[in-house]
């Protein structure tokens, strides 16, 4: 797995224009703005990142392909883009596939196949843990977040630590998803948890040596 | 002395207002059917002779994400599956009210639930997909919780304006899906695991989010709600 490495899904795009986020304001050019500003600080802090899409394609990847990209990559943390008009802060996501009894999601274990639509199991603890560190990072920063599991894809067919976030409006400060300076408060918490996340993964890898 | 052509002009005109007003009158006479059929699709009121009891909505909020178990007085129909439609649709309605912790819009939502009694066979039509197979044989082996003896599947048909109509997102699409898996736990006990269609066909999402091609197994609200508000510590 490569630890500094980040897979960031801006969803939908082309003819999929996501929620209607304002006066012709879509989904899927908020998702690729926010990206766009995430894997900035991202680059910044030293990570690696590949996105799904970085333009807004008029035949975009389906959802399989986005998740066979990601996959690909063995990424240290593969992160999916969504934005709403409802709600409020950020929302976390993680699959709601039920965990294995054992923790398999090891490098020994890599090549073992496993079924497509389920293939996020075996990552479903570190998902959570994942989830939590982004959760306390947000909370840090003063920005309210909601964690918890949704049937979305492709976080199920995703073989790496998989979250889902989802930018709402701050209702409290009445600030849009568009706002350029709340996507960069987000995308600097996310940034410093996944700082701590890499950090934490090469210090389990030292140890383990 | 009136002329000949102003006296024609004149009827005319007469005919012509005539026929408006027929026009008029009967498409006001349509468009009251259709609100009347729209009406009895949602029977928002219950039958007369049905018996009043408690019955719990598992009710969403969009400002932390929970799903909250509330009580409500409502006398349904005592057929299962009836009574388990006028339950969702009143479920729904509860949405569209003013001030709605989730707001939805109004309108009919539930078409039909189908209560099938598990395991489903190959030649159980509702619950097959449209290449004939039981739908349960092309689930992830993860998602689909081992049913008990005596335990059913509902099978959930959504309008298709509602799922067109929907709030489009990830927190709004799945909490109305939690709610509705969650008021069948909490409203019929040997219901186990909950399926989607919209207008009679499987979707992909509700719209554009939330996955609807998977078997939902049913779930305590109020443990989901726990959860998040754990790991939002």
């Amino acid at each position: 797995m490569a630890r500094n490495l980040v897979v960031l899904d801006p969803a939908h795009g082309g003819p999929d224009l996501g929620a209607t986020l304002g006066d012709r304001v879509f989904e899927k050019d908020v998702t690729l703005a926010f990206a766009a500003r995430l894997r900035t600080a991202l680059t910044a802090a030293g990570f690696t990142v590949v996105l799904t899409r970085d333009a807004d394609p008029a035949d975009p990847a389906p959802s399989d392909d986005r998740a066979e990209i990601a996959n690909r990559a063995h990424a240290t943390a593969c992160v999916v883009l969504h934005a709403t008009a409802t709600g409020s802060g950020v929302h976390i996501y993680t699959s709601t596939l039920t965990p294995p009894l054992e923790d398999t999601a090891s490098e020994d274990s890599a090549f073992i196949p496993t079924p497509w639509d389920s293939a996020q199991a075996a990552y479903v603890r570190q998902s959570r843990r994942l989830a939590a560190n982004l959760s306390s990072a947000l909370a840090g920063s003063s920005l309210p977040a909601i964690a918890g599991q949704a049937p979305l894809r492709p976080l199920d067919n995703l073989t790496c630590p998989a979250v889902a976030i989802e930018l709402a409006p701050l209702q409290s400060a009445g600030t849009p998803v568009t706002d350029a300076a709340y996507q960069l408060r987000v995308a600097g918490a996310l940034t410093g948890a996944l700082r701590t996340w890499r950090d934490q993964a090469l210090s389990a890898q030292g140890a383990a040596q | 002395m009136i002329p000949r052509y102003q006296r024609i002009l004149f009827w005319v005109l007469a005919a012509a207002i005539l026929v408006m007003a027929l026009v008029l009158l009967r498409g006001c006479e349509q468009a009251r059917e259709k609100l009347t059929r729209q009406r009895n699709e949602t029977p928002l009121a219950a039958p007369v002779d049905a018996p009043g009891g408690t019955v719990h909505l598992a009710m969403a909020s969009d400002a932390d994400g929970s799903i909250t178990l509330v009580d409500r007085e409502v006398a349904l129909p005592v057929e299962a599956s009836t009574r388990a439609r006028t339950l969702l649709a009143r479920l729904i309605a509860e949405y569209s009210y003013k001030n709605s912790a989730h707001p939805l819009e109004s309108g009919p939502a539930i078409d039909d639930v189908f209560l099938l009694d598990l395991p489903l066979h190959t030649s159980t039509a509702a619950g097959s997909n449209a290449s004939g197979q039981d739908s349960s044989a092309a689930l992830p082996a993860a998602t689909v919780e081992p049913h008990q003896p005596g335990g059913q599947l509902a099978v959930v048909n959504l309008h298709g304006s509602f799922a067109d109509h929907h709030p489009s997102g990830v927190e709004p699409e799945t909490l109305t899906i939690q709610s509705i898996v969650g008021t069948l736990y909490a409203n019929f006990p040997r219901v186990q695991q909950v399926r989607f269609l919209v207008d009679g066909h499987p979707r992909e999402t509700l719209n554009g989010h939330a996955d609807l091609t998977r078997t939902y197994p049913v779930a305590n609200p109020s443990t989901q709600t726990i959860q998040t508000a754990q790991e939002d510590r």
